[in-house]
């Protein structure tokens, strides 16, 4: 009994830590939200829903849409790359599996602002992919490649297809492949036998997945601004514009409770769908 | 044992936390400087190292040049320290505006500063301190459109101009809803200051033809996409525009015809200055010719020390320093504080626009 009031106490720092850090500021948005700007500058301790009823300005609710666009594309091309990414590279052997991590995590150690940078410089008028076209022959003047939607979904795609990775490997590593085996001896096509087990099995792996890079592509609004050329106007965008430009706190708090709202969401879905507590890839 | 000392790290890491929190406000604590240090707080990259270097060995006064991105994180640091921790502070007019409102700035005692008399009087007497009890400017700018001849392929004078169908995702511009929204309203006639959010609606349908020629809205660094001919004009703030010019000099700036949007920065001393000693000798110090000089050609924005006009070499002094009837011979406007009945017409209209130009 004394032990265990013991160990309860190195947990201590664990609660502070997420009390004064996660709940706290959480707390303190959602306050925010209910309250009143200032006429010039700051916020009134004023009780209001407007700043949630503005949210339903069609131009404020586009830019949800627009998220939610940018969200599904991303996501769509990540699971078509990182599916089989992730599945093949479960099947390597054990020294190029190690390698193959390292390889991915390796761009990790670089801000992922200066990798995106490292996109401008391959997209801008007469850079790396331009003079490599026009070195080919394929085109004859530079192509106007930055600052284009594609643009902006390759950079989300680049940005988050490592979390898909992992997710789909973890799963499949766990895989049992004589259920597979078991499956073709009993007459099921290569296709059936990946249909009916090898897919199934991997469904948690790839729906956490879904759910890691999903989500982050609904706040990852620095990659729409700087290779989007600040076109296309996500929520995330929009939190920021509200904050530093229009100074407009409690509208900027609503947008961002409203985000999580639908973020909160999703992963209740995904544990409907998956009856799992834990996304897959992130323990 | 393993248990022991799991304590003893998670004792160790909460300590390493509480410490982190004291030094955090010691630092703080410590910018009420002694006699000797002069705390400066101003955008980042204004000053050059030399002008810096050169105020400690005229004075022995050590220099802590604090920085900060926005206006905005100026005002609520100034508001968190009560008009303290600071000696002089540079930013922009609108807010300056505010902080003397709020009774953060302190009143200036022109005897201290025998320098005043080098300011050019043209930027004296602005909204933000009619009388001049306050501020001394330090940096003029106007929005201007710059262009790349050889792309546009005619001549551009007006904002009238960007709309033309030619320029087709051909324009980069900056950030600033206030200024691109102005451009649409003084197309209009009306003024960057107007109140009427129906008025600003009507501007924002303006604004929505606009949208298929822009290639990038982007605060920092516009002038790049310039340089590097990406786009074929851009709508920029001065400094940016100095900086297009010094790279690229067949480059063409327009003053846009139908007005001009106008800004000053000016420094201040805050109400409760740890050393406004200090800060009276800075200020006074920026307004030598010879420092003023520097310290524009540094930053790349109009010089307002009428003293220093004549130190810049022509091609420099073409750049920093405004003809002397441009102010009065343009229709020429600061752009001020809006109810905020009219900045969320202003963001509506601005979202709206953004969205137009993704499409």
């Amino acid at each position: 009994m004394k032990k265990r009031s013991k160990l309860w106490l190195t947990v201590v720092p664990l609660y502070v830590f997420t009390l004064l850090f996660v709940l706290g500021p959480m707390i303190y948005m959602v306050v925010l939200s209910f309250q009143t700007r200032a006429e010039v500058w700051g916020v009134v301790n004023e009780f209001t829903l407007d700043n949630y009823k503005n949210i339903f300005h069609p131009v404020y609710l586009q830019t949800f849409a627009e998220s939610f666009k940018l969200a599904i594309t991303s996501t769509l091309f990540i699971v078509a790359i990182g599916y089989p990414f992730g599945y093949f590279m479960a099947k390597l052997s054990p020294v190029w599996k190690k390698r193959m991590m390292l390889l991915l995590m390796i761009p990790f150690w670089t801000s992922s602002l200066i990798r995106m940078y490292g996109w401008i410089i391959i997209f801008r008028a007469n850079g790396t992919l331009d003079k490599l076209l026009m070195g080919l022959g394929l085109t004859q003047s530079p192509l106007k490649l930055l600052y284009t939607y594609p643009a902006v979904v390759v950079g989300m795609v680049y940005a988050l297809l490592q979390f898909m990775i992992f997710a789909v490997y973890s799963s499949a590593e766990k895989l049992d492949w004589s259920l597979v085996e078991a499956a073709r001896d009993l007459g099921a096509s290569p296709w059936q036998a990946f249909r009916t087990v090898t897919l199934k099995l991997t469904l948690p792996g790839l729906l956490s997945g879904v759910i890691l890079t999903f989500i982050p592509s609904m706040g990852l609004f620095f990659i729409a601004d700087i290779l989007g050329g600040n076109k296309v106007v996500l929520v995330g965008s929009l939190i920021q514009d509200q904050l530093m430009k229009a100074h407009n706190w409690p509208f900027a708090a609503a947008l961002s409770v409203a985000l999580m709202i639908m973020t909160t969401l999703m992963i209740a879905l995904y544990k409907r769908v998956t009856h799992s507590e834990e996304l897959e890839g992130l323990l | 044992m393993k248990k022991v000392f799991a304590l003893a790290l998670t004792g160790a890491l909460c300590l390493s936390l509480l410490a982190g929190c004291s030094s955090a406000a010691s630092g703080s604590g410590s910018a009420t400087a002694a006699a000797g240090e002069l705390n400066l707080f101003a955008f980042g990259e204004m000053f050059p190292q030399e002008v810096l270097d050169g105020f400690t060995q005229e004075t022995g006064i050590k220099v802590n040049y604090s920085t900060f991105d926005t206006d905005e994180t100026m005002l609520s640091r100034l508001e968190t320290s009560k008009g303290g921790d600071y000696d002089v502070v540079i930013a922009d007019d609108y807010i300056i505006k505010t902080a003397i409102d709020e009774g953060l700035v302190s009143e200036l005692d022109k005897d201290q500063i025998p320098n005043l008399g080098n300011v050019n009087p043209v930027y004296q007497g602005q909204f933000f301190d009619p009388e001049d009890k306050y501020t001394v400017p330090h940096g003029a700018g106007v929005m201007t459109i710059v262009y790349d001849p050889a792309l546009v392929g005619k001549e551009i004078t007006s904002y009238e101009d960007l709309w033309d169908a030619s320029l087709a995702d051909n324009l980069a511009i900056i950030g600033n809803y206030r200024v691109i929204d102005g451009m649409a309203l003084k197309l209009m006639g009306e003024s960057y200051n107007v109140e009427d959010p129906a008025v600003i609606q009507s501007a924002g349908e303006k604004l929505l033809e606009l949208a298929p020629n822009i290639r990038a809205i982007q605060d920092a660094n516009t002038q790049d996409l310039l340089i590097s001919g990406e786009v074929a004009a851009a709508v920029m703030y001065t400094s940016q525009t100095y900086l297009a010019k010094i790279n690229r000099s067949d480059l063409e700036i327009a003053y846009p015809s139908e007005g001009l949007g106008f800004g000053l920065m000016a420094q201040f001393v805050p109400v409760n200055a740890p050393n406004k000693d200090a800060a009276y000798q800075f200020i006074n110090y920026l307004l030598d010719p010879e420092v003023s000089k520097q310290c524009f050609e540094y930053m790349g924005y109009y010089c307002t020390n009428q003293a220093a006009e004549e130190l810049f070499d022509d091609a420099t002094k073409e750049l920093l320093v405004l003809p002397e009837d441009f102010l009065s011979s343009n229709d020429i406007e600061m752009i001020q504080p809006v109810s905020a009945e009219a900045e969320e017409a202003h963001m509506q209209v601005w979202t709206e626009f953004k969205s137009a130009c993704g499409q």
